[in-house]
């Protein structure tokens, strides 16, 4: 007899959480289910009814309501329900109503149990809401975050691909052959794990075309035999001495006698251009704006690969960022030498995302001057001149105006220290919700130029008063939870709260919740730092948050930062501009559910918040 | 259609012991019983050809549906050795000479199907072939073809979309897969008995939950019965 219930089987083997099942459960589970049919209409799981088998839609469309009226999930083949009254004992929390004619796989409740305890990748799809998972989805996405710069790079993080590799025996005309095939520069002669000679196309080059040496003879007769080797533990700036030392560029890595590829000095050039080190160096160097735009135009291929090498989005906004204020500063030494000293200090501010070390592929700019009190009217042609000269700079080099006109070209946000107080002061004691909602920017500057004393001196000010004025708190509160997170994903789309289906998830927006939510704790608790991660750090430190909502929300919040990073990476590298909304069709599977728990931590922090401030009663 | 050519007395004396038998003098399932209780069993054959009369069966696919759930632990397929040479249907099916070497004799096929079919009623699309291929493997084996209860999923596709309309579905729309699109069932790449016993059984209990959707009185076998 031969049951094979190929079709149900590739179709578990194609969704998370069974496809983290070993083959041979795999080939089983099948013949451990039912199929049932639910014509469109028709409820699977009755609110407070007990339930004891997983659901696993097979083709429909099914929707989840939380005590049978929030919609809380749109389910999408491939998908499984029911799992909480399972896993609880308990009745369902609950109403999951077929809305399309739909099939569905059933596990029975306890070969479930049995799957979760013989299987820890398999029960891990199931920790939801905790933290464990979220770390594992992020260190998934990120496995190493050392590993990028020529000083701290190892070797053997560089060996990309298996050695090609000859037996001694063959030709030249053989060597070269392989060679073409595989497209290297270098072949590497070995006689079982132990490396014997190293050919290269200079060899080539000079020893058999130049030399007229018969492409019949031996390879062992040109290749240059017991090359030096270096260890994969050898870190890459010494490969590039080595290299340099004897005029080669290659270099077999081998350890304890085995051959573990090759390095070539181009890889460690690569390495080099990659350096977001060098690339504030040449920003310093430039005298023009034209210069540095060649400069940060090299931006988006360096986020490009620090995304492929797995940095964490926390480093790659701050390097990103570290480029943007390098420009900034640059910019401002230009102008200042154009247009000759300031007729009084100034510092430079910048607000928002790279205030808040946070700049990103195409973020724009936002930034004001804050100006030393003996500031006159008759100075502010000389900063607007300034202010005219940055932002021009900076928007050709690929930093667009904001839209708001947050910048320092409007008169409006070019003033002293004592008129910066008073608008704080008014902010913060006086609320009018519009006018905290557009002032919300205003709380992440950071000086950039011109020193950090007078910055310092308006940190303390908002530190001191944030958290004795109720009344703007609850303004943030309440703006920081109106934008809600999406519900998740289905057929391709998002679903949204109360709205209809979205093409894309807006990956801005969803950073914002966690942004605005983390800002007004921050504010609250009278915390000075502007960074979000640094934000909720102290928040959790203050004890105005638990340590394991702040695991999650740290967590939320670099997944979905890289997730953006690595969407507008893929953009750059299809030649597009980097944009904020990514369809659903780049994300993986195991992404989505992810991002559904991120939604899900999201929103509990927001109702948290909400009850902290009452933010139904804030008008 | 076929008939008996010998008196059910003597056919029930002179069969062997064994599952077909079982079958024959079981009592045939009550046509009262509601839907939500009726026991069926989802059957497809594969065959060198159209015609029963002179093609073979190569395998037979099924699958028990338990009221108004599929039981996939009962699912199964045997492989039948049919003595001839596979040709051309190979290439529709996937079947071929090796495969089939290893596959049970026409009666040791018929028993393990008979024996999954105890107790319940066929369900076929197109049921003139399955009744057909399998009532002349039973006669050439045992010389008698058994009375089998039949659903056919074609015919009940006819009359779902029939209903309210003078004129004949169109063409083509009573075919297996068509028929199954229209409730949204998924497509299946590979087409073996199995897979499609088991498509047949979600598009029988597609077509009865329409059915049902359509009265308050809970349906009963009767009303999708064929023979």
């Amino acid at each position: 007899m031969d049951v094979e219930l190929r079709e149900i089987r590739d179709f578990l083997a194609s969704h998370p959480p069974y496809s983290a099942l070993p083959d041979d459960e795999l080939d089983e589970l099948p013949a451990r289910m039912h199929l049932r049919y639910f014509r469109r209409g028709t409820t699977i799981v009755e609110l407070n009814k007990p339930n004891s088998s997983l659901f696993i839609l097979r083709s429909g469309a099914v929707d989840i309501y939380r005590d049978g009226r929030d919609l809380v999930e749109r389910a999408d083949p491939g998908n499984t329900f029911g799992t909480s009254s399972v896993l609880s004992h308990m009745p369902s929390r609950y109403r999951i109503v077929a809305i399309e004619d739909s099939l569905v796989l059933v596990l029975p409740g306890d070969v479930f149990s049995q799957l979760v305890r013989t299987h820890p990748e398999f029960a891990d799809y199931f920790n939801t809401g905790t933290s464990g998972t979220m770390k594992r989805a992020v260190a998934q996405l990120e496995n190493d975050t050392s590993g990028r710069i020529i000083l701290k790079t190892r070797v053997g993080d560089i060996v990309r691909r298996e050695p090609i590799t000859a037996p001694p025996t063959i030709t030249i005309r053989q060597a070269a052959r392989v060679m073409t095939e595989h497209r290297v520069s270098a072949l590497l002669i070995t006689e079982g794990d132990h490396i014997c000679g190293i050919v290269t196309d200079r060899d080539l080059r000079s020893k058999v075309v130049a030399a007229e040496v018969s492409r019949e003879q031996p390879i062992t007769t040109i290749m240059t035999a017991d090359p030096m080797t270096i260890g994969s533990n050898a870190l890459a700036v010494e490969a590039m001495l080595e290299m340099l030392s004897i005029n080669i560029h290659h270099l077999p890595v081998v350890d304890d006698d085995k051959l573990l590829g090759l390095v070539s000095s181009g890889d460690l050039m690569r390495l080099e251009t990659a350096n977001p080190v060098f690339l504030v160096g040449d920003i310093a160097k430039q005298s023009s704006s034209e210069g540095l735009a060649t400069v940060t135009a090299r931006l988006p291929q360096l986020v490009a690969q620090l995304v492929e090498q797995d940095a964490s989005a926390d480093e790659i906004h701050r390097l990103v960022t570290a480029v943007s204020d390098a420009t900034t500063h640059r910019l401002l030494q230009l102008a200042e030498a154009e247009l000759g000293a300031p007729p009084v200090p100034y510092e430079w501010l910048v607000l928002g995302s790279q205030g808040r070390y946070e700049h990103g592929l195409g973020s724009d700019q936002d930034h004001v001057l804050l100006l030393d009190d003996a500031a006159t009217a008759e100075h502010d042609g000389y900063f607007a001149g300034l202010a005219e000269y940055v932002t021009a700079g900076m928007e050709s080099c690929g930093y667009p105006r904001c839209v708001g006109q947050v910048m320092a070209v409007n008169p409006r946000w070019r003033q002293t220290l004592k008129s910066w107080e008073a608008d704080f002061h008014r902010w913060m004691l006086e609320p009018a919700a519009e006018a905290v909602l557009h002032a919300q920017i205003f709380f992440d500057f950071r000086s950039v130029h011109g020193g950090t004393a007078r910055a310092d001196q308006l940190r303390e000010t908002v530190r001191s008063l944030a958290p004795r004025s109720p009344r703007f708190l609850g303004h943030l509160a309440a703006e920081a939870v109106e934008r809600q997170p999406p519900i998740g994903f289905f057929r391709g789309f998002v679903v949204e709260r109360g709205g209809g289906p979205q093409a894309g998830l807006d990956l801005k927006s969803s950073v914002h919740c966690i942004v605005e939510l983390v800002r007004v704790l921050s504010l609250a608790n009278g915390i000075p730092a502007v960074n979000t991660v640094e934000r909720l750090h102290a928040v959790a430190a203050a004890g105005a948050m638990s340590a394991e909502t702040e695991s999650a929300i740290l967590d939320a919040f670099e997944l979905i930062t890289y997730l953006r990073l690595r969407h507008q990476a893929r953009q750059v590298a299809a030649g597009e501009s980097p944009t904020n909304a990514v369809s659903p069709d780049a994300l993986s599977a195991l992404e989505k559910k992810h991002l559904r728990d991120v939604f899900g931590i999201i929103r509990r922090a927001q109702q948290a918040l909400a009850y902290r401030y009452q933010t139904h009663l804030m008008s | 259609m076929w008939f008996n050519t010998r008196s059910w007395s003597r056919v029930t004396q002179e069969i062997p012991d064994g599952p077909i038998r079982q079958y024959v003098v079981d009592d045939k399932p009550d046509p009262a019983t509601p839907l939500t209780q009726a026991r069926l069993l989802a059957v497809d054959v594969e065959t060198t050809g159209m015609d029963p009369k002179k093609d073979q069966i190569l395998s037979i696919g099924f699958v028990p549906v338990n009221g108004t759930q599929i039981d996939l632990s009962g699912a199964g397929q045997v492989l039948v050795r049919a003595g001839v040479e596979v040709g051309d249907s190979a290439s529709i099916h996937g079947i071929t000479d090796d495969a089939i070497a290893d596959a049970l004799t026409p009666s040791e096929a018929l028993d393990v199907v008979f024996g999954a079919l105890r107790g319940r009623v066929m369900i076929c699309h197109h049921a003139a072939m399955e009744t057909g291929f399998i009532g002349n493997a039973c006669n050439a084996v045992h010389g008698f073809r058994p009375r089998l209860s039949v659903v056919d999923t074609l015919a009940l596709q006819f009359r779902l979309l029939s209903q309210g309309f003078d004129e004949e579905p169109p063409p083509g729309s009573l075919r297996l897969w068509t028929a199954r699109s229209q409730f949204g069932l998924p497509r299946y790449a590979a087409h073996n008995a199995l897979t499609d016993a088991l498509a047949c059984a979600e598009l029988y209990l597609a077509q009865t939950a329409e059915f049902q959707a359509a009265t308050t009185k809970p349906l009963t076998l009767k009303s999708v019965l064929k023979y």
